[in-house]
């Protein structure tokens, strides 16, 4: 005889930040060229562990997101590498920076290329307006004294202008091993 | 003939009334069947579901036989 | 005892004739480096630990339906875990029987039966073979008495499930032991006296030895050091319950089990939920979920908090996560790490996950620190000399607690030579070989 239960207990939870609410068309006024500039300078300011210019980038609504488990499951019920708001996202820095979060200290050495990207629409903001979101892959390559880590993913970032400057409002990375144990991620992927 | 039942869609005729419904509370998908004449209810997994489908008409029609399980005596 | 700090050339173990090599290596203040980095010894310590005494594989709430599995790892084993249609968990090893391929490739799924993709060959998930295509080559239905590989004994306690791969040994519960009150003190911690670990797995890959971790997780010693960053730009109090002037004790709880034990610290505050650093206002309706529950009693849990345990060998509840240690070479091991979730607790359940995000897997503001100290500590045994790790601190100040359990401070070594001793007594046991 089957026994029938029901999931019982599940919160609440708000849609999904990645594809909880519905993909527009690429707003207006953004070009490829100045889009992929801004991810080439994101990329670099972490690649040089520039905490504060990386930092700088970020919107008030930040979402910085690392899940597992391929596109990962509800970051509000489920564990992720990396489910930073933009008050975790400063308290990462201002540890990384007392030179004593040792998963960092030394830093890495890392490089990394952006490619294949592509814009591929936009999405409702809680302000009001629509981000553009961008499709990107990346392939960091990362040495430590442990040894040598390449690192390759899916990128998913959502950029807004905020008083002129290009500003980024989400940043998922979908590692390409996160169904497999992954080593520590101490850099800014 | 379908209608609309929580417990899915129904599939009825003179002789019996079930409803079936994909369920998602387990690890994978399974198909939710339930004699709404009992309630009682059964899922099924997709390896039993493809070997039903390449079960024999003569073993089906086994099933049938209302002594086989049910009304065994 | 005096009051002396004994020195390793006191402590001395003369091995007697035909000892163990172990009683020279494991020694009451220090241990041997070799312990961590020969290939022989991890080789021994799947044979003698990891391949008969009791390992957490995993929970209940993973699968939580009737014919529901998913893929587990028992140290060197790739385990199956299901649910059959009775409802019994069961650990089979993902090995068919005809060839020795791998049965199940995903990493969960709901099937009453597992067909090898090789040649057909079908399995009950409870392990038995059902059948194989073209039956003639066999004589017929039902001619082979042969099936999955399973883990020899399966027991589970308040939901976490355990192995053991050898057919007799102690029970679950006397393995266990005074640990089973630390588990009871966790799930007396949801409103419905039940736990669930169903938030996923973090995946930590980890160069080190295993044991650096079972030792680390109720070493109170360290977290000034090592996580003295995140402790000070959070202002975490967490930090001053690892001091000298902590009241907090480290308990060794027999079995190779060991806890930091914070309810001395918390009990002086008294404050229901500050050990999860927030008030009864801001959860009211768990408060209220456990009062009704608990009536009096409610009270002291929620001022006591969680434990902070290491059940032997790969087992550590840390308050709100959980972790699963699994040995994967001398010199490298993963760790699983989850939220816990209280059944009946949901006000609670979203923080944790946020919490246990932010704290451990490869990125976790706490983890990814523990974890570079692993390995770095893995480099350093290989270096030659000095030859030892000391776990003498504390040996002097050592008292026994009114239930018998030896207990230190709390930033001392207790913890590490509860576990050695254990770890001992296992390694020097006659190897009976795999015959049975």
């Amino acid at each position: 005889m089957s026994v029938m239960t029901e999931k019982t207990g599940d919160a609440v939870l708000p849609p999904r930040p990645d594809n909880g609410t519905e993909l527009l068309d690429v707003p207006d006024g953004w070009e490829a060229r100045e889009v992929e500039q801004f991810l080439y300078r994101e990329a670099r300011l972490a690649d040089e562990n520039d905490y504060d210019g990386w930092e700088a980038l970020w919107t008030d609504d930040a979402i910085y997101w690392v899940p597992v488990d391929g596109e990962g499951d509800h970051p509000r019920a489920t564990v992720s590498i990396i489910f930073d708001n933009r008050n975790r996202i400063s308290t990462r820095m201002k540890q990384v920076k007392t030179g004593k979060r040792y998963a960092q200290a030394p830093p890495s050495n890392l490089r990394r290329i952006i490619g294949n990207v592509e814009l591929l629409g936009g999405r409702a903001n809680a302000e009001g307006g629509v981000d553009i979101e961008i499709g990107a892959n990346v392939l960091a390559f990362e040495s430590r004294p442990r040894g040598n880590t390449l690192w390759g993913g899916r990128t998913t970032y959502r950029l807004r202008r905020v008083d002129g400057q290009i500003r980024l409002a989400y940043k998922k990375v979908v590692l390409v091993d996160n169904e497999q144990a992954v080593p520590t991620l101490g850099f800014l992927i | 003939m379908t209608e609309i039942h929580p417990a899915g869609q129904v599939i009825e005729s003179e002789f019996a009334s079930v409803a079936v419904k994909l369920d998602e509370t387990g690890n994978s998908v399974r198909l939710r069947v339930e004699d709404l004449r009992t309630g009682r209810v059964r899922f099924l997994d997709a390896l039993e579901l493809e070997s039903l489908v390449w079960l024999a008409d003569g073993h089906l029609t086994q099933l049938l036989d209302p002594s086989h399980e049910r009304w065994r005596g | 005892m005096t009051a002396v700090v004994p020195s390793p050339s006191d402590v001395e173990v003369e091995v007697r004739e035909g000892g163990s090599r172990y009683d020279r290596l494991i020694q009451p203040a220090r241990v041997h480096g070799t312990l961590y980095t020969d290939p022989s010894i991890f080789a021994e310590e799947l044979r003698k630990i990891w391949h008969k005494t009791w390992v957490f594989v995993g929970h209940e709430s993973e699968v939580p339906q009737p014919n529901d599995y998913v893929r587990k790892q028992l140290a060197d084993q790739d385990v199956v875990m299901t649910r059959d249609k009775e409802g019994e968990v069961h650990l089979l090893i993902n090995r068919c029987a005809h060839r020795g391929l791998q049965v199940c490739d995903d990493k969960a799924g709901n099937s009453s039966s597992f067909r090898c993709p090789y040649h057909g060959w079908t399995y009950r998930n409870t392990g038995e073979l059902l059948g194989y295509p073209y039956n003639k080559g066999y004589g017929g239905k039902n001619k082979l008495e042969l099936g999955m590989g399973k883990v020899a004994r399966v027991a589970s306690y308040q939901g976490f499930v355990f192995g053991s791969l050898a057919a007799e040994g102690q029970s679950l519960e006397d393995h266990l032991g005074a640990a089973k009150g630390e588990i009871d003190r966790l799930v007396g911690l949801s409103p419905e006296g039940k736990v669930s670990l169903d938030a996923g797995w973090l995946r930590h890959k980890t160069r080190s030895n295993w044991k650096f971790l079972a030792e680390n997780e109720t070493d109170g010693y360290h977290p000034q050091f090592v996580h003295g960053s995140i402790f000070g730009v959070t202002g975490s109090p967490i930090g001053a319950l690892y001091s000298d002037n902590s009241t907090a004790v480290t308990r060794n709880l027999g079995d190779g089990h060991s806890e930091n034990d914070l309810r001395p610290e918390f009990r002086g505050f008294a404050e229901p939920m500050r050990w999860f650093g927030t008030t009864p206002e801001r959860v009211s309706n768990y408060v209220e979920a456990m009062n009704e529950a608990y009536g009096e009693d409610a009270e002291r849990r929620m001022i006591e908090g969680a434990p902070h345990v290491m059940i032997f060998p790969n087992l550590f509840i840390a308050e709100i996560q959980v972790f699963n240690i699994q040995p994967v070479a001398v010199g490298e091991c993963v760790q699983y790490a989850t939220a816990v979730q209280f059944d009946g607790g949901r006000e609670l359940n979203q923080r944790m996950v946020s919490q246990s995000i932010g704290s451990v897997g490869p990125a976790g503001m706490l983890l990814a620190d523990d974890t570079e100290m692993y390995e770095r500590n893995q480099r350093g045994v290989e270096m030659a000399d000095p030859e030892w790790l000391d776990v003498r601190r504390g040996l002097l100040r050592e008292s026994v607690d009114e239930n018998g359990f030896t207990i230190g401070s709390a930033t001392d070594e207790t913890g590490m030579r509860g576990f050695w001793n254990h770890y001992k007594s296992l390694m020097t046991a006659p190897d009976e070989g795999h015959e049975d």
